[in-house]
């Protein structure tokens, strides 16, 4: 356990450096300013004129489908990082199973590069 | 110093899981999520599952919760709305909760690692080795098929997402790159001599070649449409 710890620890110091100053910005921006909230200062500001409506609308549903493809690639390169690590150990078939692996996915890709999916018009 | 670092992150996970389920905001709830993936990725690291904390991290913090954003921006939450059922429906939240928990304490209480497991030839790791490269030995090969199929569950993802979501929508602006390269200065623009002291604002102030239509993507240009008379645009 103790060499986890001591080879993480300037990550260690670089969170609790990060927290700290986080902490100490907000709340010396707390502590120091000074705050007289009112109803006019705090409701939403457009341009001069009431707000129209609220800012919680939907989103359109590409927004998702960006996300979602995102995810997939983003796992792709989750399995490819530990077979890089231990290529040498997996031989050639380990080689192999990785090229399917890929080929698998690189059919999906070719799939919604010709269905547009990866268009924004 | 590791029970330090121990209890730092669990209080703080326990802290921000609480707060995702309380946040009067959900986009607060979800930022809440965020640092949860956080300390849980700690509470891994401290555990020695190097490459587990970093997927958490890659994957949870990278992508799920991005996912989770935009989940949060599309469902159009009224914040006064969501929080109108808290009365009525927490018995049964407490009911599930409580069905969750002995579940978890019966699992729990009865779990025992395998005595033989030090005997499984494969599942043996070298002294020294990372766990990344102990995973990286073990699923390219021995556990081939389940990797397979791990790709091909990411396909039906990415097939299924794209024809859910995907929709045809005949704006006619995307925008096709062969065809902008290919394009010449005779496709689109036409010299006239024109007598001196007239002006071209007869034809609207432009001309198009007759060619242009047939180019443009349908329905994105008429050659018919009313050309803007020159008071409405403001000269």
């Amino acid at each position: 356990m103790h060499d986890v710890i001591a080879s993480y620890f300037p990550v260690l110091v670089f969170g609790v450096i990060a927290v700290g100053i986080a902490g100490a910005m907000l709340g010396g921006s707390l502590l120091a300013g000074h705050q007289k909230p009112y109803a006019e200062k705090t409701s939403a500001y457009e341009c001069g004129f009431e707000a129209f409506d609220d800012a919680r609308r939907r989103f359109d549903v590409r927004f998702y489908l960006v996300a979602i493809l995102f995810i997939i690639f983003d796992l792709e390169v989750a399995f490819l990082f530990p077979w890089a690590v231990s290529l040498s150990h997996v031989g050639l078939f380990g080689f192999l199973s990785m090229l399917g692996f890929l080929g698998m996915l690189t059919v999906g890709f070719i799939y919604e590069w010709c269905k547009g999916a990866l268009d924004w018009d | 110093m590791t029970a330090l670092v121990f209890y730092v992150f669990a209080t703080i996970l326990v802290l921000s899981a609480t707060m995702v389920i309380s946040a009067r905001n959900p986009v607060h709830s979800v930022l809440f999520l965020i640092l949860g993936f956080f300390n849980a990725a700690g509470l891994f690291l401290l555990a020695g599952a190097e490459f587990l904390a970093m997927l958490l991290i890659i994957v949870y913090v990278g992508a799920v919760a991005v996912l989770f954003l935009f989940v949060v921006m599309m469902l159009d939450i009224r914040v006064s709305e969501a929080r109108e059922g808290l009365q009525r429906y927490a018995p049964f939240g407490a009911a599930v909760g409580a069905v969750l928990f002995a579940e978890l304490i019966l699992a729990f209480g009865h779990w025992r690692i395998a005595p033989a497991i030090d005997a499984v030839p494969h599942l043996g790791q070298a002294a020294g080795e990372t766990n990344t490269a102990a995973l990286g030995d073990l699923i390219y090969t021995h556990y081939v098929l389940l990797f397979q199929a791990c790709g091909l569950v990411l396909l039906v993802a990415m097939i299924g997402a794209i024809v859910l979501t995907l929709r045809e929508r005949p704006t006619g602006r995307r925008q096709d790159i062969e065809r902008q390269h290919a394009r010449t200065v005779a496709d689109t623009l036409e010299l006239r001599r024109l007598p001196l002291g007239r002006s071209v604002r007869e034809l609207g102030g432009f001309a198009r070649p007759t060619s242009y239509s047939e180019a443009a993507a349908k329905g994105s240009y008429d050659p018919h449409a009313p050309v803007l008379s020159d008071e409405s645009r403001g000269e």
